[in-house]
């Protein structure tokens, strides 16, 4: 059997070996790569810069606890602008499996940075049922789809929420989804009440979100790791996503590799039975 | 009565939610709609604890019965109780009940369910590098330009590869993104937009109409 009769029928656990190595070899020899800013990125970045200070901000903590390794330093970056901008957050989830657990630690991690107070700069509405119905329903009565935060305070009861009734005191919406839940925040939030909306997403979600990115509706897109690691750039705090591109980096290259010698392979054993078979 | 009244409830909650997007949130018809959106979360409630309900059951049913796996169905409503019994029970009874920082919730979901569903999604990365290894061919011409294009997004998403894409003259960081991420992957990502909006619509319309009865378990 030659080499690359033998590179196509490589056991696939040879194959886990090398992706295992792949991952760790960064986190023992970090290596900075230089990352590049993608227009998607630079516009959400300059759609929150161009906020005035103190606005209300929604912040949507859409994902499942499986996607954090790609969603969560999104959520992160996004909680150190807007703090830093002294924006107001209204965290929530359409997400019933950890999504209100992951706003709530995640948020309450990032306000205690930055000295903010639970009721008066921020608040977690939680997890409702059924998003069309919330999406829909906060257009007129944020209060009416949600009585009670996520702990179950009333929110007559937090000062934050007094100025924040619905959409039209919302000045932009950040949205971190690994799912479908970000057409309905388009088709309902965006297109009905024209609330701007910038996205985060997986990277396995962002093909199908650069059809919003070109109609408008999103401002700007932030896909999987590689967006992450672009905002945290863009804020210069850099930390999980621009460390973890260097293990990325390698998985894709071994990846690409792997495809290559897969390819050359077939090609090398289809020529020698057309041969054989002549 | 067992097929017209939920027909009847179907098509006059339907109508509501569709005649009030023409008209003002401050109408009788505004608010009508707002008060069926909230009998919806109310609702839809109910219908997650039936699911809690039914996985009860199975796993119960699978245990007694002793069926094969029935060790993992006592994980299962291990899993279920530890997670939903300290959540529901009130925090005045103790700082350890709820669902904030610090309750026993909190630290299962942090600590057990947030690490293993990370490793499940992780474990996928190890698979597709195998799959890609082995079914990744080009046999067709169609799944030769599949390969390349894939290849080449996946190298312009890493630094590393970009910089080798950058080695290549014409911007080709620059074209990958406008033509084949904002056009050719646009145009397509539209289609399947558009298609699955139609899709939705017409079955909706069905479904306010009586047309389409599935919902009640009848063809």
């Amino acid at each position: 059997m030659s080499f690359w009769e033998r590179m196509e029928k490589l056991d696939r656990r040879w194959v886990y070996l090398a992706v295992g190595i792949a991952v760790i070899i960064p986190f023992i020899l970090p290596t900075p790569l230089p990352i590049s800013i993608t227009t998607e990125a630079q516009s959400l970045f300059d759609a929150v810069e161009a906020l005035p200070d103190g606005s209300n901000v929604m912040l949507v903590y859409d994902y499942y606890p499986s996607t954090i390794a790609e969603c969560e330093p999104i959520a992160i970056a996004a909680c150190h602008h807007l703090f830093r901008k002294n924006c107001k957050i209204i965290t929530l989830s359409n997400i019933p499996y950890g999504g209100p657990s992951m706003a709530e630690k995640i948020t309450r991690m990032m306000a205690d940075q930055y000295g903010k107070t639970y009721g008066v700069d921020y608040v977690n509405l939680g997890y409702k049922y059924g998003y069309v119905a919330v999406l829909s329903g906060m257009g007129q009565s944020i209060e009416s789809i949600f009585p009670a935060d996520n702990s179950g305070t009333l929110l007559s009861e937090l000062p934050l929420m007094d100025s924040v009734k619905n959409y039209e005191d919302i000045a932009f919406i950040f949205e971190i989804a690994d799912n479908a839940t970000a057409d309905y925040w388009v088709s309902i939030v965006n297109a009905q009440y024209g609330v701007p909306i910038g996205c985060g997403g997986t990277a396995v979600m962002a093909p199908k979100f650069y059809a919003y990115i070109s109609s408008g509706q999103f401002v700007g897109l932030l896909g999987g790791m590689r967006g992450a690691a672009e905002y945290e750039i863009l804020i210069n705090k850099q930390a999980d996503a621009v460390k973890g591109m260097q293990a990325q980096s390698l998985v894709h290259l071994l990846i690409i590799g792997l495809v290559i010698f897969g390819n050359v392979g077939f090609f090398v054993t289809r020529s020698k039975q057309k041969r054989g078979a002549a | 009565m067992r097929t017209s009244l939920p027909i009847a409830v179907a098509f006059i909650s339907g109508l509501v939610l569709v005649v009030a997007f023409f008209f003002r949130d401050d109408s009788l018809i505004g608010s009508l709609r707002q008060e069926f959106i909230v009998w919806l979360t109310i609702i839809g409630g109910f219908t997650l604890l039936l699911g809690v309900v039914s996985i009860v059951r199975v796993s119960w049913t699978a245990v007694k019965r002793r069926k094969e796996g029935w060790f993992y169905k006592i994980l299962t409503l291990l899993g279920v109780f530890a997670m939903a019994i300290p959540a529901v029970l009130p925090v005045s009874w103790s700082p350890l009940f709820g669902r904030s920082d610090g309750t026993i919730y909190d630290w299962l979901f942090n600590y057990m369910q947030s690490p293993m569903m990370s490793t499940m999604f992780a474990t996928l990365a190890f698979y597709i590098a195998s799959a890609a290894h082995r079914a990744f061919r080009a046999r067709s011409a169609e799944a030769t330009i599949l390969l390349i294009t894939a290849c080449a997004i996946m190298l312009w998403r890493i630094p590393m590869g970009e910089a080798m894409l950058n080695m290549i003259p014409g911007d080709l960081p620059s074209w990958l993104n406008t033509y084949v991420m904002g056009g050719a992957n646009m145009a397509v990502q539209r289609g399947i937009i558009i298609g699955a909006a139609l899709g939705a619509a017409s079955m909706s319309l069905r479904i306010i109409l009586g047309i389409e009865r599935m919902y009640m378990g009848k063809g």
